[in-house]
């Protein structure tokens, strides 16, 4: 690795491209930036003294970290367990977040919220069979209650043993959905991130 | 890489053009590695002298990467004498196997799109 094959405007490409990739396991996005990273210092190498203009040019015949992001996307969609699904990955890469601001930690808070919702139905739905009048769909004028201990809740309980199919299912839904919101996210703040080192390369 | 245009095309024409080169590339990729192992840029340089499939560099890696996924090469890390390790790609039998099809495929479907192709070429039949 000499001065220019970790020249800023590189890193900063590389940094936008973790970050279109990270959906993808560790493993395999290391792979990838290796790789890549491999191309460039092959490119500027054959370079006798590279300046930044090389830099530069090196990285536009690459194509945007987007587009590459993209065409991974598309290339192993065949092989969709490539992509990560665990919401324990997906939390773990919103935590590198939150260290980089605000908008970060807002999104982290709302995963947290999201995960935390979709296992308190599925624990409920694990209890209602062990505690049924404490646990259930308890509609009352104060609104809804899921437990409570060790006095069953206020209002009436509306769904009784049905509430255990009731809870799985809209714990999977909401798990499901905080997931693929997340990699919403993801993607969003990873093109605004892609626009912060454009403006890098192109100063 | 500069991809050299004698006159500008529209829109349709290059949606054609793009669609086509991407088709193509895949076989174009096992083609290089018929007879010797190659890391990504020596898989270029093979595509730029012989083809003009290219457009960005870097959309040729996730094609390798699904090939690889789909068992047609196989890959490995190799240290270099001087300067970084490379990457470098090999066909496995299941490739070789795959390309040559496509290979036999190309060949028919070429020919006759060729033959369909002569009248237009010789500027028969120019409305």
């Amino acid at each position: 690795m000499n001065f220019m094959t970790s020249h800023p405007m590189i890193e900063s490409y590389f940094d936008a491209l973790a970050t279109q990739l990270a959906d993808l396991p560790a493993a395999k996005r290391d792979e990838v930036i290796r790789e890549l990273r491999a191309h460039v210092a092959d490119r500027l190498e054959q370079i006798a003294v590279p300046t930044t203009d090389d830099c530069r040019s090196v990285l536009a015949a690459m194509g945007t970290p987007v587009e590459i992001a993209r065409q991974y996307r598309l290339e192993l969609v065949l092989s969709r367990s490539a992509w990560k699904i665990s919401p324990w990955s997906l939390l773990r890469t919103l935590f590198r977040w939150t260290l980089t601001g605000i908008q970060g930690y807002v999104i982290f808070i709302v995963a947290m919220i999201g995960y935390t919702v979709g296992m308190c139905l599925y624990v409920t739905a694990l209890l209602k069979p062990l505690f049924p009048h404490n646990v259930g769909f308890f509609w009352s004028e104060q609104g809804v209650n899921l437990a409570h201990f060790p006095d069953p809740p206020l209002g009436t309980e509306m769904l009784g043993p049905y509430y255990i199919p009731f809870a799985v299912f809209f714990g999977f839904l909401w798990t499901l959905g905080t997931t693929l919101t997340i990699r919403y996210i993801i993607r969003r703040f990873g093109k605004l991130k892609q626009k912060v080192a454009g403006m890098a390369v192109s100063a | 890489m500069v991809l050299l245009r004698k006159e500008p095309k529209s829109e349709p024409t290059e949606k054609w053009e793009a669609q086509l080169r991407k088709g193509c590339l895949e076989l174009a990729i096992l083609a290089c590695l018929w007879e010797q192992r190659l890391y990504g840029l020596e898989i270029l340089r093979a595509l730029e002298q012989n083809s003009n499939l290219v457009l960005a560099e870097g959309t040729v890696y996730p094609i390798l990467a699904r090939l690889k996924e789909d068992g047609l090469l196989q890959s490995e890390w190799v240290e270099a004498d001087a300067g970084h390790p490379r990457k470098y790609y090999w066909l496995t039998a299941q490739g070789r196997q795959r390309v040559v099809s496509m290979a036999l495929f190309w060949n028919g479907f070429s020919a006759n799109l060729n033959l369909l192709l002569k009248p237009v070429l010789n500027g028969k039949g120019r409305a």
